[in-house]
């Protein structure tokens, strides 16, 4: 198992329950996107994974260790690109690598651009980029470490339609070129249904696992009829939405209010 | 065409069509600068030379011009300006480092916050003029008091700028250093420095203003040199062109010694895409 998540549970300091009991456990290789409603914790799950918070009860093991902090072996990609603005495009996505020599870094930093199509683009500065090169340029800054497990929280969320599908044909070739184990956080149907080997349908107050909606087509899916499972995957939405009557929590809030130094 | 290929001929399109990168202002902006103060005194000096204004008490451009020639010719102007330029400058290294330092450390941890800024804040409220004698009786009449002093105007405006710049620091940058596994001494150096360079950019020119400002009180406190120096002397003396031209040199000295920190600065913050940058 590559990742295990046992009665995960996170109540923030300004007391919402973002994550009642979750149980979950991921594949090595295994793409699942999670689904589901605004404040379902959705992006909790992933702070979470990725050692960015901390939970109040239960444990993230990744091959059997707990997960206690950011791990090597783990990288998240944002829904916004995050990139330093005052680094280059080339020093941005070589960020997490600076501890290998500049051989090693050099050649790593061919690879993803050319897996991101950014070749021509290293010495630009992030204010010079649009939002889908800047968003590509956060995808390669994660994949040159070379992580076992890519989790994404929204990445495509903000882009145009055009660039979502290029971005998510990216993603498929980066996993069937490296094969990382990916838990792509989004709120779209459409993507779940195209990416995932497994969609997980979340509900809120507190945010746990609906229903587990397994994809058994192979990837990719540009030819395939989706339909039947995206029917699947609505239904499971719609019960989500019904299941509470609770107003929307705002999670985002409780999250921008934790502090990140001291 | 995929829409890969497509998205990549759009990219290409615009950068073909994008202006190359500069940091430097236009070259009319210098002579823009000068324009309003050498018309002001093309008319005062239009004025006195015509008999419309007297001249006493606000003397013409062409006196005043001569008073500096004076001083220049016996070689007091350059030591005149020399002690206040030094002057300024330890205070302003001395101000800004212990500025720099206490911010960060304020900024950073938040117990050092509790326990050092109400303190700092209630110091920054009492009136600099408050500080010289007290400044006289630790450390005398001469430089150590006077560079002290200008520290401290130069101290709490980077104080400031920096401890509260670091403590607004974009969460979402910050998580990218902690996803990245830096060490506390990496997150200083590698996000939060670069992330409040501007904001400390400012301070220091704000800091800089300010030691200019303190020089002068400095040296009204027993100085028997520096350019303020000469405002005390031309007061007692009866000498008004004295006055306005150690006004003028403290006027350009000021605007040099910020814009050369400007210019070496604007390397450091040229990744800001701002408003003014969209201008240029």
């Amino acid at each position: 198992m590559m990742l295990s998540l046992r009665s995960l549970a996170k109540t923030y300091p300004n007391g919402v329950e973002a994550l009642g009991a979750l149980n979950l456990d991921i594949l090595a290789g295994e793409i699942v996107a999670v689904i589901g409603g605004s404040g379902c914790g959705k992006s909790t799950l992933l702070r979470l994974i990725s050692g960015l918070e901390s939970a109040t009860r239960g444990q993230v093991k990744i091959h059997g260790e707990q997960v206690m902090a950011p791990h090597p072996l783990i990288n998240l990609i944002f829904q916004e690109p995050r990139l330093l603005p005052w680094l280059t495009v080339e020093q941005n996505i070589c960020f997490g690598i600076r501890h290998l020599d500049r051989l090693e870094q050099g050649r790593r930093l061919r690879a993803v651009l050319q897996q991101v199509q950014l070749q021509s683009y290293e010495k630009r500065l992030p204010k010079e980029l649009s939002g889908g090169q800047a968003q590509r340029v956060a995808i390669a800054r994660a994949l040159i470490t070379q992580p076992e497990v890519l989790l994404l929280d929204e990445p495509f969320s903000a882009l145009d339609a055009m660039t979502r599908a290029s971005l998510q044909d990216h993603l498929l070739e980066i996993w069937r070129d490296a094969g990382p184990t990916i838990v792509i956080v989004t709120h779209d149907i459409e993507e779940a249904a195209a990416l995932a080997h497994r969609v997980v349908v979340m509900q809120p107050s507190p945010g746990r696992i609906l229903e587990e909606i397994d994809m058994d087509l192979p990837l990719p899916r540009h030819e395939l009829d989706l339909e039947p499972y995206k029917k699947r995957i609505r239904a499971a939405l719609r019960r989500s939405l019904a299941s509470t009557d609770q107003p929307e929590l705002n999670l985002n809030e409780a999250i921008s209010n934790r502090r990140v130094f001291s | 065409m995929t829409t890969t290929d497509l998205l990549a001929a759009k990219e290409r399109e615009l950068r073909s069509s994008r202006a190359p990168r500069s940091w430097r202002p236009a070259v009319g902006a210098p002579l823009a600068a000068v324009l309003l103060p050498v018309l002001g005194f093309l008319v005062w000096q239009i004025l006195v030379s015509s008999g419309l204004a007297s001249g006493r008490l606000v003397p013409p451009p062409s006196r005043i011009l001569y008073a500096l020639w004076q001083l220049q010719k016996t070689g007091e102007l350059y030591h005149h300006l020399l002690a206040t330029v030094g002057r300024v400058l330890f205070g302003f290294l001395a101000g800004a480092v212990a500025g720099i330092l206490l911010g960060g450390v304020t900024g950073y941890f938040r117990l050092a916050r509790r326990l050092l800024d109400p303190t700092l804040q209630a110091l920054r409220a009492i009136p600099s003029i408050a500080w010289v004698p007290l400044f006289i009786l630790w450390f005398g009449i001469f430089e150590t008091s006077k560079v002290a002093l200008i520290a401290v105007g130069v101290f709490f405006p980077v104080y400031l700028g920096v401890s509260a710049s670091l403590s607004s620091v974009d969460r979402k940058i910050v998580e990218v250093g902690r996803i990245f596994r830096l060490s506390g001494f990496d997150l200083v150096r590698r996000i939060l420095f670069p992330a409040i360079l501007p904001a400390l950019v400012v301070s220091l020119r704000t800091g800089l203003g300010l030691g200019w400002m303190f020089v002068v009180a400095a040296e009204f406190m027993g100085a028997s040199e520096g350019l303020g120096y000469l405002l005390v002397d031309g007061q007692q003396l009866g000498k008004p062109d004295q006055i306005v031209a150690a006004i003028l040199v403290f006027a350009i000295l000021g605007k040099f010694s910020d814009g050369l920190l400007v210019l070496l600065t604007a390397p450091l913050t040229a990744w800001q895409d701002n408003f003014r940058r969209e201008q240029e």
